[in-house]
């Protein structure tokens, strides 16, 4: 456990020493950020209410699903795709730890830097824009939040260990993490909340292991499902991390045996 | 400027051959630009056909807004995209090399790299623009003429900022993080200026150049743009540009050659 936390740990120094390549990133989170505040505000006046939210069920939709972005999409697996081209996991490989459990402390790692940074962004613009937000107050509620967003970061997690083990049989693994990130955009909800899509797409899309990482944790949080969808979703959720997990050690195992050490 | 333009088809054709060496990088670029553009469209198309309108434009001039600014974006990025490779340049001391050939460090660190899959998009974009201003309709030749003069404007003032960046590079070897705050800074302009509170909105259109690059060539267009518009439009480009280029040559006379 000390091993995996000393590699969280170096994690975040490693972005600490990068500051203005870290500060950058967030700045261009935050301009994204305020377009969709912007526009959101614009299109849905005070006391209105547009696809069944209202304004402050809306605003903290979208900065909600930013402060979440750094607690589940934060990831460092796209430096697994590199090690393996580079030849960099052979020694990784004679280390006495596991390669999951590393991959995903150096996750947390830079989940913990994402979110710091992120909280103060969100103060910085409640601050000037005095945002109108809504605060979930009940305790179960926001324990199952809690719950939604853990499942959320351990099914990332291997999403991205995934994308990084095709540079078993490909140097080019920029493109799938690119049109990844592109579908993760829409369907997991980063851009707007899924339900005000039509039900039939909806519907196809709740059956998607995208929704569970952004979408479905803030729906809980305002409290906006009935119990029996919360446990449903969750157990959606849950059965696409064991298939995930499944899939990730099926092709980390395939890919081992393709590995060639090139590079070293 | 023959020389130039020669100069610059071949080199424009080398990085094409190299980019085309990778052709599952290339349609993995290619279909997750495509997909960005189409996941936006549909979640503007979703929530102003829904309120009718968006700060006062419909929802075909609000995605005129939307083409605009990713006209300019795929514009910008195939003709100066050497830029994003400037800072190698300098921190391994290959700009040196660039210093004693018979030819401007400017245009070579501008234009030398210039990326074939970046207008790829470009040519269905455009006959979606045409449908958008069908659709939109009373649209006049002379609104269209200073639609394309206003984009020739604001890719002027794109310009201007990457030779800032550039210069930026030569002295204290700065340049992905700048372009990036440059590209997230236009990005503001995928939706209606008007859209933004004051001050944000003013900061837009009298600080920052994002009104005058995307939000004055649809205005014009919908030939709902001032003369006195137009006229800061090509004026702020100008002293841009001016500013530029002065920094440039401020910022070559730093340089130390420090990393050869």
């Amino acid at each position: 456990m000390k091993l995996y936390w000393q590699i969280a740990k170096n994690t975040w120094d490693q972005a600490v020493a990068y500051r203005a390549s870290f500060v950058i990133y967030r700045l261009r989170n935050i301009l994204w950020v305020l377009t969709l505040y912007f526009l959101w505000i614009v299109v849905l006046p005070e006391n209105t209410t547009l696809f069944g939210y209202n304004r402050a069920q809306i605003i903290t939709y979208v900065l909600g699903t930013s402060l979440l972005s750094s607690v589940v999409l934060a990831t460092r697996s796209q430096d697994i795709a590199s090690d393996i081209n580079e030849g960099n996991l052979s020694n990784f490989l004679l280390r006495p730890m596991g390669f999951f459990r590393y991959h995903f402390a150096r996750d947390l790692g830079d989940k913990a830097m994402n979110i710091s940074f992120a909280v103060v962004e969100i103060a910085v613009l409640f601050f000037f824009l005095r945002p109108p937000l809504f605060l979930q107050t009940n305790l179960f509620i926001l324990f199952l939040t809690l719950l939604a967003i853990a499942v959320g970061v351990v099914l990332f997690f291997f999403f991205g260990v995934l994308l990084g083990l095709i540079g078993f049989w490909s140097n080019e693994t920029w493109g799938p993490r690119f049109i990844f990130y592109q579908l993760l955009t829409f369907f997991a909800g980063n851009l707007f909340p899924l339900d005000i899509l039509p039900k039939q797409v909806f519907r196809f899309i709740e059956l998607l292991p995208f929704p569970y990482l952004l979408y479905f944790p803030m729906k809980v949080y305002l409290g906006q499902l009935a119990p029996l969808a919360v446990y449903k979703g969750i157990s959606i959720a849950v059965v696409w991390v064991f298939l995930m997990y499944g899939i990730t050690r099926f092709v980390w195992l395939k890919g081992l045996r393709v590995y060639t050490a090139q590079g070293r | 400027m023959k020389k130039y333009i020669s100069l610059w088809l071949t080199m424009t054709s080398r990085i094409t051959q190299i980019a085309f060496a990778s052709r599952f990088g290339v349609v993995f670029f290619t279909l997750g630009k495509v997909i960005r553009f189409l996941f936006f469209l549909i979640f503007l198309v979703l929530i102003v056909s829904k309120t009718k309108s968006l700060a006062g434009y419909t929802l075909w001039q609000v995605i005129l807004f939307f083409v605009t600014f990713n006209i300019i974006d795929i514009v910008t990025q195939f003709f100066l995209r050497e830029v994003y490779r400037f800072r190698s340049y300098i921190v391994s001391g290959s700009f040196d090399y660039m210093l004693t050939k018979p030819l401007s460090p400017l245009f070579r660190s501008l234009f030398g790299g210039s990326d074939i899959l970046d207008l790829i998009t470009l040519v269905p974009l455009l006959g979606f623009l045409f449908y958008v201003l069908n659709q939109i309709g009373g649209i006049t030749i002379a609104g269209v003429v200073l639609y394309v003069l206003l984009l020739i404007n604001a890719f002027v003032i794109a310009l201007a900022f990457h030779i800032f960046v550039l210069g930026l590079g030569v002295i204290i070897t700065e340049v992905d993080n700048a372009i990036w705050i440059y590209r997230e800074m236009t990005a503001l302009g995928r939706v209606p200026i008007a859209v933004y509170r004051e001050p944000i909105s003013w900061i837009l259109t009298f600080i920052l150049p994002v009104a005058a690059m995307i939000t004055f060539p649809v205005q014009a267009v919908l030939g709902i743009l001032s003369w006195t518009g137009v006229l800061l439009a090509f004026v702020f480009s100008g002293i841009f540009l001016l500013a530029s280029l002065r920094f440039w040559r401020y910022a070559l006379r730093q340089y130390s050659s420090a990393s050869s």
